[in-house]
């Protein structure tokens, strides 16, 4: 909810000007956001790791502690090894770093199963539900842009135009009770006890992706308004190009690239929210996981969870910032063209 | 067609604030004062609860449960025959002015964040900027979650961990408004004349950096207010009988023959939100 309002507000972040435009080949540039990519995720974790284990009430020791972890001291002696909780904290962080760039998360204090294997049989139930949800926001949000352009009467063009700023509104476990209360308890179109059928995981994607489509139709429209008023559309018109065509080649086309910008901060959104929706919902994933992870101070898993996210706002956000270029001829040619997007 | 550049008089600062709020005052749109009036009023319950509502929002009242929304109880009673209105009052408090709270920390450690960065420049930038990446780089909500998990469940935490997930955003506005002012030809000619660096910082970059940054921290109070009702709709914030907006939601839930438990609250973090948000629009368009 935080970051994307903000998107849908300032420019989303484009590639660094100075990288690109400098007339670097495209590989240095693609290796130097590789690097920035590897640090900002080692950093993640390291930051996730300060603030779960400096932060009081270190779970760790409290759990081996606790007397009905049911534990045998010879385990418990191994967990301790493991996590090194008895050494200084800059040799725990350094031994939580090495398990890290090792693809290792640790074990869970609760469950004793690996983070890994939690996260991997959780993560089909996020992607499905994430999928659905952003399928569902792309729509909505090319619809209220279409609706912003072509419907009939101001008064409806003005009325589908505030529909983002409600959507941004609106909680999403707001979204997610109503849903729930009318097409399940009144329409019985869905039954809540089995949330993972396709009716079902529709409707939690709906709750999802409203307030995601916000911003998304918000860029769209700013684009739209902005290209309406341009000469080729103009020229394309009176040649006889139907209206959807137009709408479809010459107005979303050239807003794809803030909206390709936008994905990372649309990723992170996505995990943030999986959490309240699986939670509204019933529905097992990650953000269920994790809900599980808080309430048992299972510090592994909660560590694990926020790399995972890291590496996933990082890695989509690599490819945004590789693909622009590439998208957008203008973002190449550095001091001449600049490109210009914009923005509401 | 002829352009007259009339030297504008210098007025006293006292003088054109006036001018500048009477003629806001009188361009205001109407949804816009409606929102302000909205605002004011959640404001106010949030300081002076019991001006507004007679009943208490803690003592259970078995008589008088599940009433459905009337005169008596405007948004009805909970399953102890609280009068839901009043605890949605008494909630204003640890919902909104939690909010505050929120946003005043990331306003303050971002905005000093991005100041540094982008007036200092250099390798403290640098620093900064991998800094900024990597609160970025984990979501907000679930770094709020992480935090608040490390502090300790009450709704105070809740705010500063929501407050610390929005940071980095702040600091990111800042470092831009910075530069784009430090670049420009008058703080140039400022540094030339003989201006001190403090003096370019509080005559200069601050005051033009102002106007975006206000209509962020407005925008960051709407979504501080979803974040913090979803940490307490989750648990993460004080429990009962505190009575914050997203706990009255999540309690509501359990009572399927009582919905107006669970629209009463969600009606008004709604509206909240989308009067904020309506008056950060409008502080961004004027701006």
């Amino acid at each position: 909810m935080t970051d994307l309002a903000i998107a849908a507000t300032t420019q989303p972040s484009a590639p660094e000007a100075g990288g690109w435009a400098r007339g670097r080949p495209y590989f240095v540039y693609a290796l130097q956001r590789l690097a920035q990519a590897v640090v900002v995720i080692l950093l993640a974790y390291v930051l996730s790791f300060v603030l779960i284990t400096i932060l009081p009430g270190n779970a760790i020791a409290t759990t081996l502690g606790n007397p009905q972890s049911g534990l045998s001291p010879a385990q418990v002696r191994n967990v301790e090894n493991y996590y090194g909780v008895t050494k200084p904290i800059i040799v725990q962080l350094w031994m939580a770093l090495s398990r890290f760039a090792r693809g290792q998360l640790g074990t869970s204090l609760v469950s004793h199963q690996t983070v890994t294997s939690l996260i991997a049989g959780a993560l089909p139930y996020t992607l499905k539900l994430a999928g659905t949800a952003l399928l569902i926001s792309l729509v909505l949000a090319a619809v209220i842009a279409y609706g912003s352009q072509y419907l009939p009467g101001k008064w409806a063009r003005s009325v589908i135009r505030s529909a983002p700023s409600l959507f941004l509104s609106v909680p999403n476990f707001i979204i997610g009770l109503l849903l729930i209360h009318y097409f399940s308890f009144q329409m019985h179109t869905f039954d809540v006890l089995n949330p993972d059928s396709p009716v079902g995981t529709f409707f939690a994607g709906l709750a999802l992706g409203i307030p995601i489509c916000a911003p998304l139709a918000e860029v769209l429209i700013a684009n739209l308004d902005h290209e309406t008023g341009q000469e080729y559309v103009l020229v394309a018109r009176s040649r006889g190009l139907t209206q959807a065509r137009l709408f479809a080649r010459h107005l979303v086309k050239p807003s794809m690239l803030p909206a390709v910008t936008m994905a990372a901060l649309i990723a992170g959104e996505l995990m943030g929210g999986a959490i309240i929706t699986e939670e509204v919902f019933g529905r097992n994933g990650i953000g269920s996981v994790m809900y599980q992870a808080v309430s048992n101070q299972d510090t592994p898993v909660l560590q694990g969870i926020v790399a995972l996210a890291a590496v996933v706002f990082v890695v989509v956000n690599l490819i945004a910032d590789l693909l622009s270029p590439l998208l957008d001829p203008r973002v190449r040619l550095g001091g001449g063209g600049r490109r210009e997007v914009a923005t509401p | 067609m002829s352009i007259a550049i009339a030297p504008r008089p210098a007025q006293p600062p006292a003088r054109r604030l006036t001018a500048a709020a009477r003629s806001a005052f009188t361009t205001v749109p109407p949804s816009v004062l409606l929102s302000f009036i909205v605002v004011l009023i959640v404001l106010l319950w949030s300081l002076f609860p019991a001006l507004f509502t007679s009943y208490s929002a803690v003592t259970a009242n078995p008589a008088d449960k599940f009433l459905g929304p009337g005169a008596q109880h405007w948004l009805g009673t909970d399953d102890l025959g609280r009068d839901e209105f009043a605890r949605v009052v008494y909630g204003a408090r640890s919902s909104v002015g939690t909010a505050v709270v929120a946003v005043a920390i990331g306003l303050f450690a971002g905005g000093l964040i991005g100041l540094l960065a982008g007036f200092v420049g250099g390798w403290v930038d640098a620093v900064l900027g991998r800094l900024v990446d990597t609160l970025l780089a984990i979501p907000g909500f679930l770094l709020a979650v992480v935090v608040v998990t490390g502090l300790g469940f009450t709704t105070l935490n809740a705010a500063i961990a929501t407050g610390i997930a929005s940071v980095a955003i702040f600091a990111r506005l800042m470092r831009a408004e910075t530069l784009k002012v430090r670049h420009s030809v008058f703080v140039e000619s400022s540094y030339l004349q003989g201006g001190s660096r403090n003096y370019v910082l509080f005559r200069h970059v601050l005051p033009n950096a102002y106007r975006s940054v206000v209509a962020l921290a407005v925008l960051q109070l709407g979504s501080a207010i979803i974040v913090i009702a979803a940490l307490a709709f989750l648990g993460y914030g004080s429990p009962p009988p505190a009575s914050d907006w997203g706990l009255l939601v999540a309690a509501g839930q359990n009572d399927a023959t009582a919905p107006w438990l669970v629209y009463g609250p969600a009606i008004v973090i709604v509206i909240t939100v989308l009067s904020i948000n309506r008056i950060s629009r409008w502080l961004r368009k004027t701006s």
